[in-house]
């Protein structure tokens, strides 16, 4: 029975590694006895060598702190206003009316769209980026907030209302802990968004140094070898963080029946 | 628990905007900021007449459009059919399972300067990236559409002996629909964030590159027709979906959800 | 003993405590429904005596709920007058105690936060509230589950919480709504036997409204049969036996078949719940 489990994994990760790997052997073929775009391919063992050299320059290192750096500002400051702007809308019916038509108009700018304007509003320096990384993280956290602070059950209220609390206690024992769990899953878009928007802005605004920097510079020299291992380590970012944070939340959230 | 009347919603609703507008032509028409930092209402209006009637911005949005329907058709026809065969063929899923999951970490943007490498800054590169910002959620959403139908309900078909055409159409279909709408919604929405995000990198047409050489020509007029015009064709190509969406499946009670 | 066709009074014992007497003095209440008004009570009187165990059956929709949420305070639009001691009913209050139909536990909660949360708004020690909430589940026969969230208790055992959470305040009057509509049989039997002894042990008034006649029967020193449309109480029964009771008793037999016999003849009376079987099918045939 267990050899049996054992030997049903195994194959099924030889069978998941045999498209990646007829990529990659195409690839590297492409690269070693150039075809038709040749230039545009790079062996394996550049990517290796490219790898080497950007560890040991420190520029990776650095690159990838910066970045984070921007992400995690942007992130901050744009969850934090949006919590606060969702719990506003969310507790106090005026600010509600006056906020949704005007949250909701903003929002259809597509994200980058917005770098036009603020470019010309803050320049292209640490501002400008950390504004729009902001916006993104932003935007989900108002959304979560508010749909979570709504949307207790008017059932989970009464009994608040019948044990005599006051508004603030109701606050804090029966709204609050019931948005948890969508304010978890905003604070997982804002996260994903603010990484996607951070190597976007680098991209477009090369001011600073970080991995959207160093592939458009990569690009531009047609090091093909360097935009590939930024593009691997913002992957495995995004992926870390999008980790981190189901673990955090479940952690959090434990009082929640388990679903299988 | 008493609010305030409707009326008093309906003003406030339109107040918001409209004072936003206010304080927008106050601040200009004080000049409280230079004119190069903030231009008015009016100036905006100008901008938009004379783009209007030169034809540029028909030309722009006209390139605009066109490569989204290509790179959105493209990218989310095949992501609904290899979502298809991942749901439905177990030795498919296993194949494309690890590489599917590894590439839907990372963001599009990243892929930008790959793609301006391998692709060259052409319109191929500009439909490949569109595409690929497409595919993916829809493939997702057909993945998780597919294999989420409940079993009870084909055990239902089972007991009335249901045909296969019969069960495809009235039970396999109409379950799976809504899933992959709403997988399809959002591969709209990202394909118009990227396409703006690649037209303001690689700069030759279209609303990014507007946007763009009226930032590097400090137009901010120019920009701001450019930043309302890429939200409301956003916001319509995104209601225009949600109104297909709403005929497709009558029978669903009516959702307020909103793409993130 | 049978039913009492009068509105019986209330029987002179000599009263265990003397607070928790509740009155309701020609209480009607209406909903708006879809600009219509909806009656749901009309003419409703009830004197209930303190340290009393009332029960009250009817069928479904009939307003059981709406009268408890009137006498807990959750709902306070209605007409005529409800009185606690002689005091009139104003919102809620620790005085009145609440054993929802549900057991609305809070899931982000464990036991003892659960339990705690009705006495948030009490002056007390932390060493006071500790040791009540460590009563009151003792109470129950929790122990041991304190720091338990409720999706890892049972159905009995949640509901069982839920009358520890209504219990802990040692409110004068206890209301208790369907409590153990959601369990099985054999749990309920056993819960049954346990708000029994919780009962004696804190001589608190309570009033349960169940659709269970047995149960209504077995646990209530009087029983109150309601009729809907408008809801109103048509026979209160004592029943006059000593608690703790035993189920087998005959008198609570005869009774049980007194009133669903006075319950069913009503429902059929009315017409409406009679389906032609025959009838359909002869439709069904000819169409
Ligand atoms: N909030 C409400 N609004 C309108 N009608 C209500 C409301 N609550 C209850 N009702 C109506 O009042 C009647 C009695 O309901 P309820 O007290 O819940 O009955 P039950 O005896 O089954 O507990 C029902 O017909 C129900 O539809
Ligand atoms: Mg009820």
């Amino acid at each position: 029975m267990k050899a049996h489990a054992l030997y049903g994994a195994a194959g099924r990760l030889a069978l998941g590694l045999i498209v990646p790997l007829a990529l990659f052997a195409l690839w590297d073929h492409q690269a070693r006895n150039g075809g038709a775009n040749a230039f545009a391919f790079v062996s394996a063992a550049q990517v290796g060598r490219a790898l080497r050299e950007l560890l040991h320059s420190g520029d990776l290192a650095l690159a990838y702190g910066s970045s984070l750096k921007n992400a995690f500002g942007g992130l901050f400051w744009g969850s934090l206003a949006g919590l606060l702007t969702g719990a506003a809308m969310a507790l106090v019916r005026p600010v509600d009316w006056a906020l949704t038509p005007i949250y909701h108009s903003f929002r259809q700018v597509p994200l980058l769209g917005w770098l036009p304007l603020i470019g010309l509003w803050f320049g292209s320096g640490d501002l400008s980026k950390l504004i729009v990384i902001g916006l993104s993280a932003f935007y989900p956290a108002v959304l979560y907030t508010y749909e979570g602070l709504k949307g207790v059950e008017a059932r989970m209220l009464e009994v608040g209302q019948l044990y005599r609390l006051t508004a603030w206690q109701t606050f804090w024992t029966i709204r609050w802990p019931s948005a948890l769990p969508s304010i978890f899953t905003g604070l997982l878009q804002s996260l994903a968004f603010a990484w996607i928007a951070t190597i976007g802005v680098e991209l477009l605004f090369p001011s600073g140094f970080g991995l959207g920097t160093v592939m458009q510079h990569g690009q531009l020299q047609a090091r093909l070898d360097i935009v590939v291992v930024c593009i691997v380590v913002v992957g495995l970012t995004g992926f870390l963080i999008n980790l981190l944070v189901s673990r955090l939340s479940r952690h959090a959230l434990r009082w929640r029946a388990v679903r299988s | 628990m008493s609010g305030g009347t409707p009326s008093a919603k309906t003003v406030v609703t339109m107040a918001s905007p409209l004072c936003v507008l206010l304080l927008w032509h106050g601040l200009t028409a004080a000049r409280v900021f230079p004119p190069e930092v903030l231009v008015s209402p009016q100036a905006v209006l100008a901008a938009f007449d004379s783009l209007i009637r030169t034809g540029e911005l028909a030309r722009h949005l006209g390139e605009s459009l066109q490569r989204l329907l290509w790179g959105f058709g493209i990218g989310s026809g095949s992501g609904l059919l290899f979502g298809l065969a991942m749901a439905l063929s177990v030795t498919f899923s296993r194949l494309f399972d690890p590489l599917f999951q590894a590439l839907r970490q990372v963001p599009v943007l990243a892929f930008i300067p790959l793609l301006i490498l391998v692709f060259g800054i052409d319109e191929v590169f500009k439909i490949v990236i569109i595409a690929k910002a497409a595919f993916f959620p829809t493939a997702l959403s057909t993945l998780d559409g597919v294999r989420g139908v409940p079993k009870a309900w084909f055990e239902v078909a089972r007991i009335y002996r249901t045909p296969l055409p019969a069960l495809v159409w009235r039970v396999l279909i109409p379950a799976t629909v809504p899933a992959v709408l709403s997988g399809v919604r959002l591969s709209l929405t990202r394909a118009w964030l990227v396409l703006v995000a690649a037209e303001l990198i690689v700069a030759d047409s279209g609303i990014g590159q507007m946007m763009e050489m009226g930032r590097q020509m400090f137009r901010l007029d120019v920009v701001m027709v450019g930043v309302i015009v890429a939200g409301v064709i956003g916001f319509a190509l995104d209601r225009g979906f949600v109104l297909l969406q709403a005929r497709m499946q009558r029978w669903r009670p009516p959702a307020t959800g909103a793409a993130a | 003993m049978s039913i009492d066709p009068r509105h019986s009074a209330p029987p002179a014992q000599s009263p265990l405590r003397q607070t928790g007497a509740l009155s309701l003095k020609d209480v009607r209440k209406h909903f708006d429904f879809k600009d219509r008004a909806l009656t749901v009570l009309t003419g409703f009187n009830l004197d209930v005596r303190p340290g009393e165990f009332l029960s009250i059956v009817g069928p479904s929709g009939c307003g059981k709920s709406t009268l408890l949420r009137l006498i807990s305070g959750l709902d306070d639009a209605y007409e005529g007058s409800i009185t606690l001691d002689g005091t009139r009913v104003a919102g809620t209050s620790l005085e009145r105690g609440l054993v929802f139909q549900d057991h609305r536990l809070f899931p982000w909660m464990t036991l003892e936060d659960n339990i705690g949360f009705a006495l948030i708004r009490r002056d007390l020690s932390k060493v006071a509230r500790n040791r009540l909430v460590r009563d009151h589940i003792a109470l129950v026969g929790l122990d041991g589950f304190e720091k338990a969230y409720p999706h890892q208790l049972s159905g009995g055992m949640t509901q069982r919480a839920a009358i520890a959470r209504a219990l802990v305040n040692e409110p004068k009057v206890l209301l208790l709504d369907e409590p153990f509509g959601a369990l099985d049989a054999l749990t309920r039997v056993h819960m049954q036997t346990e708000l029994q002894r919780i009962w004696m042990a804190q001589g608190s008034t309570m009033i349960m409204i169940t659709h269970d006649v047995e149960e209504a029967l077995y646990l209530g020193d009087r029983v109150a049969v309601m009729q809907a449309h408008p809801g109103r109480i048509t026979h209160i029964v004592d029943v006059d036996l000593p608690h703790p009771r035993d189920r087998a008793s005959p008198l609570l037999h005869r009774l049980k078949d007194d009133i669903l016999a006075e319950l069913t003849a009503t429902q059929a009376g009315r017409g409406d719940s009679v389906v032609h079987l025959a009838h359909r099918r002869g439709d069904a045939a000819a169409g």
